[in-house]
């Protein structure tokens, strides 16, 4: 593919993380006016992914997204309302066109339709939205303006106003006359004040008073209130607002069934909903390439530095001349701090965006397949590195379709097993160290492993009479063209996928494993590096070097009255602990006097008395502490160390804390040995 | 070798070596290496390059390698991200067809080797950062 169009296909990309946002938004209540601008943000989005669809020369996309920008204006142009089952319907689309643009960026050929499975329901839609008898009804006209003016108006225009004036809102007109040299900025501002208030229908241009050199617009905007102060135009724009229409001047005849709602004193009005509350498609997005978030951020490692050594140069001096620019030093670092937190979530993305993609796939699978599903998401606030989001959807998607076409059972197998007739599906993320843990797991019949053997028999992967590990077994499902369907179903089982899936973890440095019980289950675990993450620590200092651990793990710390060598052990709430010392765990020489402080480490989601937990002896506790961490480059890789960060005394080691324990364990055995 | 090509001409453990240009980042002025608390051998420690840890080698891992080493003065950045400690720069130097044997088998720096290569009355190592790594990956597996 031309690299010529990575910035278009980039910006697909985002155009589908801003339409499944909206459409998830408009499964909530909300005021009627930010549910007609996430419509409209969503009438956008199709229009453009039609635009650009064409222009890559992908006409059967473009002729699908043209469908859905059809029902987003039906919606707008209220001529449909916004239910659960047309949200549903509408996400359906939404991921059809994204897994198409998948397959498309991959080189497949176009399918000839990319609705072929919404057809029923987007026909219902369309004709659910035909006018009724009588034809459209216009209310334009009692708009308090100019003929010509109203003649400006576009269809779109016309029928919110038409709309807006049976709902029983008001509209306001809000004249404005704008400097020339930022009148851009100050409308754009003003409008985002005047859409916080209500629904901003229209901007026209105006003309301008005489003795003026600006530029005049009119606002035209439906809102039970207005709040000029809230609007802050500045004096000299001589901002004048004035009702345009009332809605109830309007004519018996001409009112909506059912009749429109009454007017409600302003006193009684909702607040209008804060600027914060605005909807998002009036949000400035920034496109800038990686490589010079990079450069940005290697600039502010080497600024770092500087800062570093102009801070050991200040405590050289000891005197007292240097507290306050010690002071400032400090400053400097938490602002340093801040920015390359900004610029680490420049390139993240919130785990929800990929559960957001996996939803109303599951829902509609749900449907096609006619077995209910109970489906639960975990860790959507956690946050991944946006590359991994795009080359982790498909493979999700494939474990998913897996779980439900084969996984689960159907409700009558499910309720003579005992089970709840809707099947579970749990898909969960948390970070572990510098990885990123996703877990999808059900409850369904497990991985069929003597089926599994036989394959692998037949295939020549294992042979036969031997004995085979279910472990084994498992990872045999991940071989290439691997599959135990003797049919390719509609969903799954073509034999092509599980490899696939392993091989885009593998390829970003993860792994995958299988397990499952039959009859109980199955769990499918991606564990996927990040290669920068900010994680809260426990400072600490053994032997001369500073450490973080990560404080998911430290479940105490606490101080020992004698100092203690490793493999003594220490009682922790009640419970006996074994202890070790750090320095032992990554083999640095230990303190021959002992030690006296401890921290004790539990396995990530492990409660009380499950899980491991040990004592590890450090020298110093300094504190905790937010570290930027930076991975380490393979040929470094080191057990226990999952990365560093720059610290003012140089790199600090962040530590792995399960692969601690391990070392921990490992050592203690050695003891016990004496090895 | 069948073409001209530019080499960095250095001294390194010990040794007057050469490496081919096209097979190098930059080379920078030796900073601290900040060591790796049970790091993989043949890696001394990381150094901060261009904001991300350089791995920097231990010549003391490399089979025939003297146990004392002048301290470094500089460092060649290969393109495999990998520091490798200079103890002084020469300068380049543009190697002609003619002048290159195959690496003695009884040299232990054979397995780092492309082949020596003539320079006035003095054979050189020609060095093969890919053989460097495959070296440090066995060093890993078999420390």
């Amino acid at each position: 593919m031309d690299q010529s169009f990575d910035d278009v296909w980039a910006e697909c990309e985002d155009l589908f993380i801003q339409a499944r946002q909206t459409l998830t938004s408009l499964k909530e209540p909300q005021p009627a006016h930010l549910v007609q601008a996430s419509v409209n943000a969503l009438f956008r989005a199709t229009h453009t992914l039609k635009g650009m669809a064409g222009m890559l020369g992908f006409p059967r996309f473009s002729q699908a997204a043209h469908r859905l920008e059809d029902i987003f204006d039906l919606m707008r142009k209220g001529r449909l309302r916004s239910t659960d089952s047309l949200i549903e319907t509408l996400e359906s689309g939404i991921q059809a066109l994204e897994s198409g643009l998948v397959g498309l960026r991959r080189g497949r050929p176009e399918p000839d339709d990319y609705l072929h499975a919404l057809r029923r329901q987007l026909g219902e839609l369309e004709a659910l939205a035909r006018p009724s008898e009588g034809g459209v009804r216009d209310l334009t006209s009692m708009l308090d303006l100019p003929t010509d003016v109203l003649k400006g108006l576009s269809d779109y225009e016309r029928t919110r106003v038409t709309a807006v004036l049976l709902a029983g809102t008001p509209i306001y007109g809000i004249n404005v006359c704008l400097d020339f040299s930022s009148f851009d900025e100050r409308l754009r501002a003003l409008s985002e004040a005047a859409g916080s208030q209500g629904e901003l229908i229209s901007t026209l241009p105006w003309e301008a008073p005489e003795d003026s050199l600006g530029l005049a617009f009119l606002l035209v905007v439906g809102t039970h209130a207005m709040d000029i102060q809230a609007l802050g135009a500045l004096p000299e724009e001589g901002l004048e607002a004035r009702r345009l229409a009332d809605p109830k001047r309007i004519p018996a005849s001409l009112r909506a069934e059912p009749a429109p709602a009454a007017e409600v004193p302003p006193a009684e009005v909702p607040p209008p909903a804060a600027p914060a509350a605005a909807p998002a498609q009036d949000m400035e997005v920034l496109r800038l390439p990686a490589q010079r978030v990079e450069a940005l951020e290697a600039r502010l490692m080497a600024v770092a530095q500087l800062r570093d050594a102009a801070s050991r140069i200040l405590r050289k001096r000891q005197d007292q001349d240097t507290e306050q620019p010690l002071a400032m030093m400090g400053e400097i670092e938490i602002g340093l701090l801040e920015v390359q937190k900004s610029l680490l979530q420049m390139r993240m993305v919130r785990v929800d965006s990929l559960f957001q993609r996996i939803e109303p796939m599951v829902k509609a699978l749900s449907r096609d397949t006619g077995k209910p599903v109970r489906l639960s998401f975990h860790g959507g606030d956690l946050e991944l590195e946006r590359n991994l989001l795009g080359r982790l959807t498909e493979p999700f998607l494939h474990l998913v379709r897996n779980a439900l076409d084969h996984g689960l059972e159907s409700p009558s197998e499910r309720l003579a097993q005992g089970k709840n007739e809707a099947g579970a599906l749990r898909i969960s993320a948390s970070q572990r160290g510098r990885n990123l843990r996703f877990d999808i797991r059900d409850d369904g019949r497990g991985f069929d492993l003597a089926l599994i053997e036989a394959r692998g028999i037949a295939l020549g992967l294992i042979k036969e009479g031997q004995p085979h590990s279910p472990e084994r077994l498992h990872r045999l499902a991940l071989e290439p063209g691997f599959s135990t369907q003797e049919r390719a179903s509609q969903l799954s089982g073509r034999g092509v996928g599980m490899d696939v899936v392993r091989a885009e973890v593998e390829g970003l440095g993860g792994e995958i494993q299988i397990s499952s019980e039959p009859r109980r289950g199955s769990l499918v675990r991606l564990s996927l590096p990040l290669s920068r993450a900010v994680v809260s620590c426990l400072k600490v200092r053994c032997d001369r070097q500073a450490f973080g651990i990560p404080l998911s793990h430290v479940l105490r710390v606490q101080a020992s009255p004698s100092a203690l060598q490793g493999g003594e052990h220490v009682e922790v709430l009640g419970q006996n602990l074994p202890m070790e010392s750090l320095q032992a765990c990554l083999r640095l020489p230990e303190p021959a006097g002992g030690q006296r402080l401890l921290v004790v480490l539990r396995q990530q989601g492990a409660s009380a008395g499950a899980g491991l937990e040990i004592v590890l002896g450090v020298d110093e506790v300094v504190g905790r502490a937010e570290l930027l961490l930076r991975s380490l480059p393979e040929l470094a890789h080191t057990p226990g160390v999952m990365g560093g960060s720059l610290q003012e005394e140089g790199i600090l080691w962040v530590l792995d804390p399960e692969a601690v324990m391990g070392l921990a364990v490992d050592s203690l055995m050695r003891r016990v040995a004496r090895v | 070798m069948s073409e001209s090509s530019t080499f960095l001409h250095a001294w390194a453990a010990g040794r007057e070596i050469l490496l081919p240009v096209h097979d190098l980042r930059e080379v920078v002025a030796f900073t601290p290496v900040t060591p790796l608390p049970g790091g993989p051998r043949g890696i001394q420690g990381v150094v901060l390059h261009q904001g991300e840890f350089l791995p920097v080698l231990d010549w003391k891992a490399v089979p025939g390698c003297p146990p004392d080493l002048e301290p470094a003065l500089a460092m060649a950045v290969l393109r495999p991200r990998l520091g490798l400690p200079l103890d002084r720069l020469i300068g380049t130097l543009e190697a002609l067809e003619a002048g290159w044997q195959e690496p003695p088998e009884d040299d232990p720096w054979s397995p780092i080797m492309v082949s020596l290569c003539r320079v006035d009355d003095r054979d050189l190592p020609l060095l093969d950062p890919d053989r460097l790594l495959a070296l440090l990956h066995r060093l890993r597996k078999h420390p």
